[in-house]
């Protein structure tokens, strides 16, 4: 897998300060996309696992990490990101993972694939649906266009039934 | 025999430059040179001269001017007096340069010293005039001469030198109390004491306007929580009174009623009493909030010190758990949250919290909830910064959560970052205390030259700068460092002496010259008569050495800086532990409050890289900017990640007791994000450090109120308006539009790097 960049740190990702991977290649090509060139799946490097792990062990500000892209859950990438999130908890066991996505959750649930299942369990927040250019509004917290949703997995997973997710 | 120069120095009488001058204006005409003639007229006026005791330049141009006029060659004369009247217009052309550019309110480097002052207005005008013109006469009569020329070499620099004649000192913690429950005459007009919240805000806003015109520096509350919360309190009473008044019944049962925190609440389904008490505090609130509403806004528009400057304010707070206190703060930030006019971020007064754990830092201290709701609104406002009272240099043992005097021993700060605390001559406090005088040492010249003369030493040549370490042996690197270091000592020396000199002529004023000053807002200047001398008061201020530019120093020195490698960094601590010894040896030797300054760098930054970079040329990583880094910073540059810089530059303020800063750029909205805020403040409370802020960028749309944190923002996304105010901060203070900034800090803003790496933008 390539990935377009990494963030060391960054606020604009979701609450707090997060490490940031940004995920070569994606299939959803939306008009208007803030990453256009991380559509490719041979954009960027390959991923540097040891190199990144370290500079996220050795930051002590970091709340939690948050993967983008690209698309991290296209069905070329979701098992190296899983992957990645495993051996990120293992040295961050209290990070919390937030997720963007191009696909809706309800597209997700659909593939009814153990490794997008385990994925969806791990993760903290998910940013799903595709940026759609006409819905766009700069007043949005930690989203680019108003049909975007930010669910809270965790209480998700608790109600069974999708639940947004509210600054604490 | 001696001759009084032009600017009343003495030198030697010289024949030669008789001659030089006759000569040059004989050049000149169709018979050209006779030296003979010329010789025979110096030797004349030699000989007149001997044995009488002082002649000034003049006297003796006029002498040659006569004896020309008497000898063969008169057409000479004519030359000479037009020769030396070119001369008289080009040593003035400077000062008319100078007053040319004041005049045109051209936006360069002279009228730009000060991001926060317009000099564009008559009275700042005026300012600057005198300013320049004070400069040149502390130069000619108020400094020693190898003090003069450490600062015309750029070695170092006197902060606020104009201001040096009159005498005033930099900056005052006012202690607040004494004006609130005492009164004061100022300028035509007294005032009673304060009764109520409306008037105890406007006296301190009037306190710090009239001692600023009576400093050179910012003013400050050091407890702005504690100082108001009584008339909270008095407020409250007064509404309980005009309660009992409108329903005709007797309230004072209700007098003392203590609120456990002063909360609006709908009124309307209470009854009796409850009633009464909750509506007194509904009105209550809301004229504290009015209170720091116009308190802000009086900040921020009254200009005083010749009326082209607003106060450089600042006020400390977030440590009183009284309901009254809290009753302050929390209406201080909603009304900072608010916004001043159209909503617009208030520049002044600087506003800094006090973080300190067991009162506002863990989420079970009472004021936990308002440490919480600041960071909110610095993440919106730029303010508050934060003090680390935790710090184990900010700490006092005196300190007594059961004190309700205890603010005394809480350190307090200017906004700029001056510290005022320990004291030889009392208690560790920062009340009714402040700088005297500092002065900046210029290290990346000081390393330059050890380089320079390190080289010639050792007889190895290769160019400093990035990268320099590998041409550098055992030798040279212990040469270097010696030389370096014995330099370092010469110009502390010399700038301890020069600050001593300073205080001793501050010494000298009266106190009736700082009316209010001396009038017990100083320490213990409540015992001086307006006629005595202000020195047995002065001892309680700080004298402060500064320094610019560790970076550049450490890359002139050993090829790298104290932020990308570890060796650096050890000698970056050990050259300022050097500063902090040496400093402790000056308070001995002298009796006086001396301490290291991390320098702000306003106005400064330029002077020095732009007079180095013409002497020594462009050195990588030395002189290749338009200025040096601040003080101990890691260069503004460098990418690094924030824990990174904080790991770095987090030793460095123990050392630095004048005062010192960290700041973190941030790479987006916090207004979103604002528990990044706070894990800013965590930073400073793992890694012990004083005092820190964030530094970011808020544009606002002046057309719909659309803000975000795009630097470069030239279009409103919302509404497309191109009117777009982008704040930013400039040595502590924010500044509006960046066209008041001076070129070395424009050039610094446009290099600062926020603290993330990679290609893409946010992934919204």
């Amino acid at each position: 897998m390539n990935i377009a960049g990494f963030y060391d740190e960054s606020i604009s990702n979701g609450v707090g300060w997060r490490a940031v991977l940004f995920v070569s290649g994606c299939p959803h090509h939306c008009p208007g996309c803030h990453n256009e060139k991380a559509q490719s799946f041979t954009y960027g490097e390959p991923i540097d696992k040891k190199n990144l792990l370290q500079r996220i062990q050795e930051n002590s500000i970091l709340r939690g990490l948050t993967f983008s892209g690209g698309e991290p859950l296209c069905p070329e990438n979701i098992a190296e990101v899983l992957d990645f999130l495993y051996e990120v908890k293992k040295i961050k066991p209290n990070f919390d993972f937030w997720c963007y996505t191009g696909y809706t959750y309800e597209e997700l649930l659909k593939r009814q694939d153990p490794v997008t299942e385990e994925f969806l369990n791990q993760i903290d927040v998910l940013i799903d649906g595709r940026f759609i250019l006409e819905l766009k509004d700069p007043d949005l917290t930690f989203k680019g266009s108003k049909n975007q949703r930010i669910i809270d997995m965790k209480k998700t997973r608790e109600k069974k039934s999708i639940v947004l997710w509210e600054n604490e | 025999m001696k001759i009084i120069k032009r600017d009343g120095r003495l030198c030697e009488f010289d024949r030669q430059k008789i001659i030089d001058a006759i000569c040059a204006a004989m050049s000149r005409t169709e018979k050209g040179v006779d030296l003979q003639i010329a010789g025979r007229i110096a030797e004349e006026i030699e000989k007149f001269c001997e044995g009488k005791n002082e002649f000034s330049v003049y006297e003796i141009q006029d002498m040659v001017e006569k004896k020309l006029m008497d000898s063969s060659r008169k057409e000479v004369a004519q030359s000479y007096i037009i020769y030396r009247y070119n001369r008289d217009v080009a040593r003035k052309s400077k000062t008319k340069d100078i007053f040319l550019d004041i005049i045109g309110a051209k936006a360069n480097d002279i009228t730009r010293e000060n991001a926060n002052m317009n000099a564009d207005t008559p009275a700042g005008m005026m300012m600057k005039f005198a300013s320049e013109t004070t400069k040149p006469f502390v130069d000619d009569f108020l400094l020693e001469s190898d003090v003069r020329e450490a600062v015309k070499k750029r070695y170092i620099h006197i902060h606020d030198k104009d201001y040096y004649p009159t005498k005033s000192l930099t900056c005052l913690q006012h202690p607040l109390d004494k004006i609130l429950n005492e009164g004061f005459r100022a300028g035509h007009g007294s005032s009673r004491p304060a009764k109520r919240i409306e008037t105890a805000a406007f006296m301190g806003c009037i306190s710090m306007e009239t001692i600023q015109n009576e400093m050179h520096g910012g003013q400050a509350i050091p407890a702005f929580d504690y100082y108001l919360a009584p008339f909270v309190k008095k407020t409250f009473q007064e509404e309980i009174k005009k309660i009992g008044e409108v329903i005709s019944k007797d309230c004072s049962h209700l007098m003392n009623y203590q609120p456990e925190d002063y909360i609006r609440k709908d009124a309307g389904d209470l009854k009796g009493d409850e009633r009464y008490l909750q509506v007194a505090i509904n009105n209550t609130v809301n004229r504290v909030h009015q209170a720091m509403e116009s308190f802000i806004h009086n900040m921020n528009t009254i200009h005083s010190r010749g009326g082209n400057q607003v106060v450089f304010s600042s006020i400390n707070y977030g440590t009183d758990t009284s309901a009254e206190g809290r009753c302050v703060i929390r209406e201080l930030l909603n009304s900072t949250l608010e916004g001043v006019g159209n909503h617009e971020t208030a520049i002044f007064p600087i506003q800094i919290w006090k973080k300190k754990r067991g009162i506002n830092y863990e989420p079970t201290d009472r004021n936990y909830d308002l440490y919480q709701f600041a960071c909110k609104v610095t993440a919106k406002r730029f303010f508050p910064n934060y003090i680390n009272l935790d710090a184990t240099f900010n700490q006092n043992n005196l300190w007594k959560e059961e004190d309700p005097e205890r603010y005394r021993y809480e350190c307090a700060t200017m906004g700029c970052r001056t510290r005022v605390f320990e004291n030889r001559f009392g208690e560790k406090t920062s009340i009714g205390r402040g700088n005297l005088s500092f002065s900046t040492i210029n290290l990346p010249r000081l390393a330059i030259e050890a380089a320079h003369l390190a080289q010639e030493r050792t007889g190895l040549y290769f160019p400093l700068g990035e990268g320099s370490e590998k041409h550098m042996t055992r030798i040279y690197k212990d040469t270097v460092l010696r030389i370096f270091m014995n330099r370092l000592e010469y110009y502390c020396d010399l700038t301890a002496r020069q600050l001593y000199e300073r205080y001793q002529f501050q010494c000298t004023a009266l106190a009736k010259q700082f009316p209010l000053l001396m009038k017990g807002m100083w320490m213990e200047s409540e015992k001086l008569n307006p006629d005595d001398r202000v020195e047995p008061v002065l001892k309680h201020g700080t004298l402060s050495i500064g320094f610019i530019g560790l970076a550049e120093c450490l890359v002139a020195l050993i090829g790298k800086h104290h932020g990308e490698d570890e060796n650096a960094q050890k000698l970056g601590l050990k050259i300022i532990t050097f500063m902090r010894d040496l400093c402790v040896g000056y308070a001995e030797k002298y009796n006086l409050n001396f301490s290291v300054l991390a320098t702000p760098a306003e106005g400064l930054s330029g002077g020095f890289t732009k007079y180095d970079k013409h002497e020594f040329g462009i050195i990588k990583g030395v002189t290749d900017k338009d200025y040096y880094t601040n003080s101990n910073h890691v260069p503004v540059w460098y990418k690094c990640t924030a824990e990174h810089k904080a790991k770095i530059e987090a030793p460095y303020h123990d050392l630095t007791r004048a005062g010192h800063i960290f700041y973190i750029e941030l790479d987006g909205d916090a207004v979103k994000n604002p528990e990044s805020v706070q894990a800013v403040v965590d930073l400073m409370d793992k890694y012990n450090m004083g005092y820190g802020s964030i530094n970011h960028t808020r544009s606002r749309c002046m057309n719909c109120g659309f803000e975000n944190a795009d630097a470069n923002l030239e279009r409103c996304p919302k509404c497309g308006s191109t009117d777009i105010d982008t704040i930013q901060r400039i040595t502590g203070y924010l500044v509006g539009t960046t066209s008041r900034w001076n070129s070395a800090k424009l050039a610094e803003l446009h290099d600062r790097v926020t603290h993330d790496e990679c290609c893409g933008k946010e992934s919204e």
